[in-house]
């Protein structure tokens, strides 16, 4: 396109720039792990690994990891059984009100998790079910389920509903049509909105604040907490790791699948 | 694959149909909400081995026709028959109708011969006499060479001959084709509207085809269906639709025409006479109808002969042995298409203006302004029904404009 060696070099300068000021924090908190001090500094003076050793020694962040785990994968489990079936109500049936419960699917996407959370806590407390398994799954659905929705939707979409009718003349009856025709036709959306239902569960901060407690404390509460009274390098350790286990889902989406492709709808 | 075999589900009428393979009865089908039906009361049948095209314009309810075939849509009334049983209650998977489908609807996520396997693993085909048959009929569509492509990697009209191997390798009682040609380009079209028809006959299947493409349906097909508005406008082979069209409708869709309303004046054999404002009178084939009624003649714009008119009166042929003199006329306009001129020419001073389509090459090209004789042979001429107020929406089909404005008349179909 722009040939002119001098459009290509500022076009250069100004991409890296703008890498750069993204990547920035990413960039800082991942040298910084490195480091040897017993606090957060910049630029860092020692090397040592000493603080990815500190975040698995530590026993907060090791329960923190399992309680967000196990919510993360039970939350997208559920997010996957309630969102498909959602999705492909959604789009492939027509009925009346239709358009309502689409919007009641995506609205918790529009509300901020600071009201979400405060509603909730109000919400579980007397039932209870704060400070439970159960009380933090059904939060983190709520924020979840929407992307699934939205990605599997999109998926069928991009469908041709024909094909299943193809194979409804071929002999197929409705479930086997389901079953071989319609569902791996969704399947990049269905997996696409699997990973992100995953991260964004196991990232979750501010709700989790509200519906967690002492016996189940997720992950990032945990590393709130810790920030409270300390900030060593085990805290820029930690945020590696998880910046790390993001791209690795992304990347093996992306090239499996196309996430942008199935986020588009 | 060339007689197809009964389904698990159907059990054959004893003694076959006397009517056809596939008939319809009072085909109807309403949707809730709408105004009016979308198919209303189709009657007809397709005979054994034959090829129907169901032709008529977007909305005409021609794809709802065949989806209630297919048993993909319900009939609000009537019944689809296949050799004398009734169908209409039976589901989609239990029919055995081969569809093909406008967007070709392949699976994506298999392979071209997984694809065309689907319906034999549906019936539970052993895995042996599976790949025979997928071969088979991946080398009577010609593309046994591409089995194991994926359907992305195909063209267009790849695809559409993979859908049609996967719709006949189940040996389906009936093969059903919804629109299997519009998404493709004009010459691919042309080569698969022979294919289609090439491998209807050799599989000796019956066909029911459906398009809004005229040249399609009066090419490929046995008979053609035209439908208009959800009612069934007139049925029979290429030629009747085309050379004695039933109505209007059908002589306006099926074909270019010109339309020039009139009055009967009489009859004069079995030919009646009409009289054209503007123009004179003519004669004209079709069912007789009574003097002093309102009727319109249908000429095709290629079965008019253009020739100069010398000063010294006309000096071509007699026209259709009604009229005493042929037409004169004034060029209006002469498009010029390679193949052949379109000329609009204006009948007399004030007369109608007419499509007239002549070959190019062997004739001399009339310039505008310049006046000609019209003459035609004494078959051109058609009788149809003038034009009905209330079907008006029906008529804007490719064609001629009306020349005369519209009269209220009955309007009559003939079977």
């Amino acid at each position: 396109m722009n040939t002119h060696p001098a459009g290509r070099i500022l076009r250069a300068v100004l991409l890296t720039l703008l890498y750069l000021f993204l990547l920035a924090p990413i960039i800082v908190v991942f040298v910084e792990s490195f480091d040897d001090s017993t606090y957060l500094r910049f630029p860092p003076e020692g090397f040592t690994l000493d603080a990815y050793r500190q975040v698995f020694a530590n026993a907060d962040f090791r329960s923190g990891i399992q309680v967000s785990a196990v919510t993360a994968a039970v939350t997208t489990l559920l997010a996957l059984v309630t969102g498909v079936p959602a999705a492909l109500a959604l789009t492939r049936l027509r009925f009346r009100g239709r358009d309502a419960v689409e919007s009641a699917f995506l609205s918790p996407l529009l509300v901020p998790h600071i009201v979400l959370g405060l509603a909730l806590l109000v919400l579980f407390a007397p039932i209870p079910l704060t400070d439970t398994y159960w009380g933090l799954i059904l939060a983190h659905l709520g924020v979840t389920v929407p992307y699934v929705v939205r990605t599997v939707s999109a998926a069928l979409a991009g469908a041709d509903p024909r094909a299943e009718e193809a194979a409804r003349t071929l002999g197929a009856g409705r479930f086997t049509v389901l079953r071989r025709v319609t569902l791996p036709a969704a399947l990049p959306g269905l997996v696409s909105g699997a990973i992100i239902a995953f991260l964004l569960s196991f990232d979750e901060t501010v709700i989790s604040l509200f519906v967690s407690g002492q016996s189940t404390r997720p992950l990032p509460v945990a590393v709130l907490q810790y920030v409270e009274y300390r900030s060593d390098p085990s805290i820029a350790a930690l945020s590696v790791c998880l910046v790390l286990l993001s791209v690795a889902a992304v990347v093996v989406v992306e090239r499996s699948l196309g996430l942008r492709r199935s986020l588009r709808s | 694959m060339a007689e197809p075999t009964a389904p698990a589900a159907a059990t054959p009428a004893a003694g076959g149909s006397p009517a056809g393979h596939l008939t319809l009865e009072g085909l109807t089908k309403t949707y809730p909400g709408q105004h009016g039906a979308a198919v209303r009361g189709i009657d007809l049948s397709v005979e054994r081995g034959s090829m129907l095209a169901v032709l008529g314009p977007s909305g005409c309810g021609k794809s709802t026709t065949l989806r209630m075939i297919a048993g993909l849509v319900a009939p609000t009334a009537g019944r689809v028959l296949v050799d004398g049983r009734d169908i209409t209650g039976i589901p989609v998977h239990r029919r055995d109708m081969g569809m093909v489908f406008q967007s070709y609807a392949l699976f994506p996520h298999l392979d071209v011969a997984r694809n065309v396997a689907f319906g034999l693993e549906m019936r539970k085909v052993s895995r042996s006499e599976r790949a025979r048959r997928v071969a088979e009929a991946l080398d009577l569509v010609r593309l046994g060479h591409l089995a194991d492509r994926r359907i992305a990697q195909l063209s267009g009209g790849q695809q559409q001959r993979v859908a049609l191997a996967r719709a006949l390798v189940v040996r389906p009682t009936l093969l059903l084709l919804d629109e299997p040609l519009s998404n493709l380009d004009a010459q691919l079209r042309g080569e698969m509207r022979d294919e289609i028809r090439r491998i209807q006959q050799e599989t000796g299947i019956t066909a029911v085809f459906v398009t809004h493409d005229q040249h399609e349906a009066l090419s490929m097909a046995d008979r053609v269906a035209v439908l208009a508005q959800g009612r069934l406008e007139q049925i029979g082979t290429p030629e009747d639709v085309y050379e004695r069209p039933a109505g209007r409708f059908v002589a306006r869709f099926v074909g270019r025409a010109n339309l020039i309303e009139g009055t009967v004046a009489g009859a004069d054999g079995p030919r009646t006479v009409v009289e054209l404002p503007g123009v004179g009178r003519v004669s004209a084939l079709g069912e007789p109808r009574p003097a002093g009624a309102r009727a319109a003649v249908l000429l095709r714009p290629h079965r008019i002969a253009l020739a100069p008119a010398t000063a010294d009166g006309p000096a071509a042929g007699v026209p259709d042995g009604s009229s005493a003199a042929p037409l004169r006329g004034t060029v209006l306009s002469a498009g010029y298409s390679g193949e052949s001129l379109a000329y609009r020419i204006r009948v007399g001073a004030a007369g109608p203006v007419l499509d007239v389509e002549r070959p190019a090459g062997p004739e001399a090209t009339h310039a505008p302004g310049t006046e000609v004789l019209l003459t035609w042979d004494a078959s051109a001429a058609r009788l149809v029904d003038a034009a009905e107020d209330d079907r008006a929406g029906a008529d804007s089909a490719p064609g001629a404009a009306d020349a005369v404005p519209a009269a209220a008349a009955p309007h009559g179909v003939t079977p």
